[in-house]
């Protein structure tokens, strides 16, 4: 359909605006608001996401482009619950002890939403403890960890080792990301999994959780 | 004096390559110290500084623990000090940004190094290195440069928002930023100390060159030729992550060390830094040295020198120190320096 392509390249573009405009104009035509979310704005951010792997997109731009997806989200929002889609599950997302970076964390929490995940953000500096009591508390299926420095990413591995420690590490699965963390960090202090970019988190939290990957 | 680094930094092969490890919250650990107390303590800072000399045998030696507050605490931007035994570094508060766009930049204070926040304590610990290794090691005090210290203003996302909405105020706000950078550059210059910026938020992990060009290499060139023309010939820059892609930017700003972080490319910063004639700092990564052997530490050091390819302009580093290194690890960089020969 070519409006939902049009909607796609405009959110590409971060064109807050025209998103917001042509979302209303498909949910008025009654087209089915998953249908909007999956093949406009989740495609849109799939192709934002490439291009920012790819070095031809990168921060701001993207920035742009979440900002534009997060306000088309609170249109298709309504429609979304009333047409009874389910949470496809819940998950937790925190920034570490002693980091105040959170630019990564919400773009994967943008993310998550709008491929229909529940998340709950407990926001940046989180202190291990404090990520121990929200995973009792909210039972969440994945824990996303974010860092920015080389300094706070160590904190991810204490992190996991007091969730461990409090007997929870089997009830959650554990995701990092952030610029200076990789897939042998992940796999050093025993994360389940790595992503290097939001549009990949989601990926990465499907796998995690049995779910077929886009 | 010590005058390895200086030699590197005209690219005049100096008697072995110059080490400069990256120590900031590290240095409240040669004190048994939280970096929350000392960086609050002139004489803790000062204490601190010295064992970090005499314990590790830089080649040029940094004011600065956390090194990116400063100046936005001066201007008002609220700073989380960690209480206890805790060893996080200080940060800014993201609540505590003093500009959100919708006030005039020209409101913003303008402070006095003199006067306003930890800057009088810097340059008084500045003052204090000064008079006891001045003749000895250089002294470089810490600046943030004019992107980090916008983005801790305004907000890193609504920094890189105002570049597309609003381009002027962006600018504008980067102006204030370089504005109370001169001044407080100024006063430790005045005590006789070199200045090394930092403008870590200009990765290219983070900002595109090309938004870089437009809107931070013109105030960042500005801001190193003032430096020069203050007497400072070295002004090193800083800007950790893959620089890779911005590499001819980086060097159009003029400053005369720039950072070839673990990411990057060294084959490229080979070849472009040894055209311009400017030297670099090559980063081996540190992030786990407290718990590898001394032998891997020597052992990456020297694969980290074959990289040098016998540039005269190269410098080993380090990533940021955590804090508790084990000196071990320093030492054993530091036997492999010394027993490097470049074949």
């Amino acid at each position: 359909m070519k409006e939902l392509l049009d909607l796609a390249q405009l959110l590409e573009q971060g064109q807050s605006q025209k998103v917001l405009t042509l979302t209303q104009q498909l949910v008025d035509s009654g087209l089915s608001p998953q249908t909007i979310l999956n093949e406009g704005l989740i495609a849109g951010m799939a192709v934002v996401g490439e291009k920012m792997r790819n070095g031809e997109m990168y921060l701001p731009e993207v920035l742009q482009s979440a900002g534009a997806m997060k306000a088309s989200l609170a249109i298709l929002k309504p429609h979304l619950a009333r047409e009874g889609t389910a949470s496809r599950g819940k998950i937790l997302i925190g920034t570490v002890k002693g980091d105040m970076h959170d630019i990564g964390k919400n773009l994967v929490t943008i993310m998550l939403q709008g491929a229909g995940f529940e998340v709950i953000d407990i926001g940046l500096n989180v202190e291990p403890q404090r990520f121990v009591t929200a995973i009792t508390e909210h039972t969440p299926a994945v824990l996303g960890l974010s860092a920015m420095l080389t300094t706070t990413m160590l904190n991810m591995k204490t992190t996991i080792e007091a969730i461990a420690s409090a007997g929870l590490r089997s009830q959650v699965k554990i995701i990092i990301g952030g610029a200076p963390v990789s897939q042998k960090f992940a796999d050093e202090i025993g994360a389940d999994g790595y992503s290097r970019d939001a549009v990949l988190a989601v990926n990465k939290v499907r796998q995690l959780m049995g779910h077929t990957s886009y | 004096m010590n005058r390895r680094f200086e030699q590197a930094l005209n690219c005049e092969a100096p008697d072995r390559i110059p080490f400069l490890p990256a120590i900031y919250e590290h240095k409240a650990w040669f004190v048994g110290e939280t970096p929350s107390k000392v960086c609050q303590d002139s004489q803790l800072f000062t204490t601190a500084l010295l064992a970090e000399y005499e314990r590790v045998h830089p080649d040029a030696l940094t004011i600065g623990i956390d090194v990116y507050n400063v100046e936005a605490e001066a201007i008002g931007c609220k700073v989380i000090y960690y209480e206890g035994n805790d060893t996080s570094v200080p940060a800014i508060a993201p609540e505590g940004v003093v500009f959100r766009g919708s006030k005039e930049v020209a409101s913003l204070k303008m402070p006095d190094p003199r006067k306003d926040g930890r800057m009088p304590l810097n340059l008084e610990v500045a003052g204090n290195i000064m008079k006891v290794l001045g003749k000895e090691v250089p002294i470089r005090a810490a600046l943030s440069g004019p992107l980090s210290l916008a983005a801790h203003l305004a907000g890193l996302e609504n920094l890189f928002m105002l570049m597309f909405t609003q381009p002027d105020l962006a600018r504008e706000l980067l102006g204030f930023a370089c504005e109370v950078i001169k001044r407080y550059g100024q006063a430790f210059i005045e005590l006789g100390c070199g200045v090394v910026l930092f403008d870590s938020q200009a990765s290219p992990d983070l900002l595109s060159p090309l938004l870089y060009r437009e809107f931070v290499l013109p105030r960042t060139r500005a801001l190193i030729e003032h430096f020069h023309q203050q007497g400072v010939r070295n002004v090193p820059l800083i800007i950790g992550g893959n620089t890779t892609k911005m590499l001819d930017e980086y060097l159009e700003t003029g400053a005369n060390n720039v950072l070839c972080d673990k990411k990057a490319d060294v084959k490229e910063f080979l070849h472009k830094c040894s055209a311009a004639r400017r030297a670099f700092r090559r980063n081996m990564d540190s992030t786990d040295f407290a718990t590898i052997s001394s032998e891997d530490v020597y052992r990456r050091t020297v694969d980290c020198l074959k990289e040098s390819n016998g540039y005269p302009g190269f410098i080993l580093g380090t990533i940021i120190l955590p804090y508790g290194t084990p000196l071990s690890a320093l030492a054993a960089i530091r036997s492999a320096l010394q027993e490097y020969k470049h074949s």
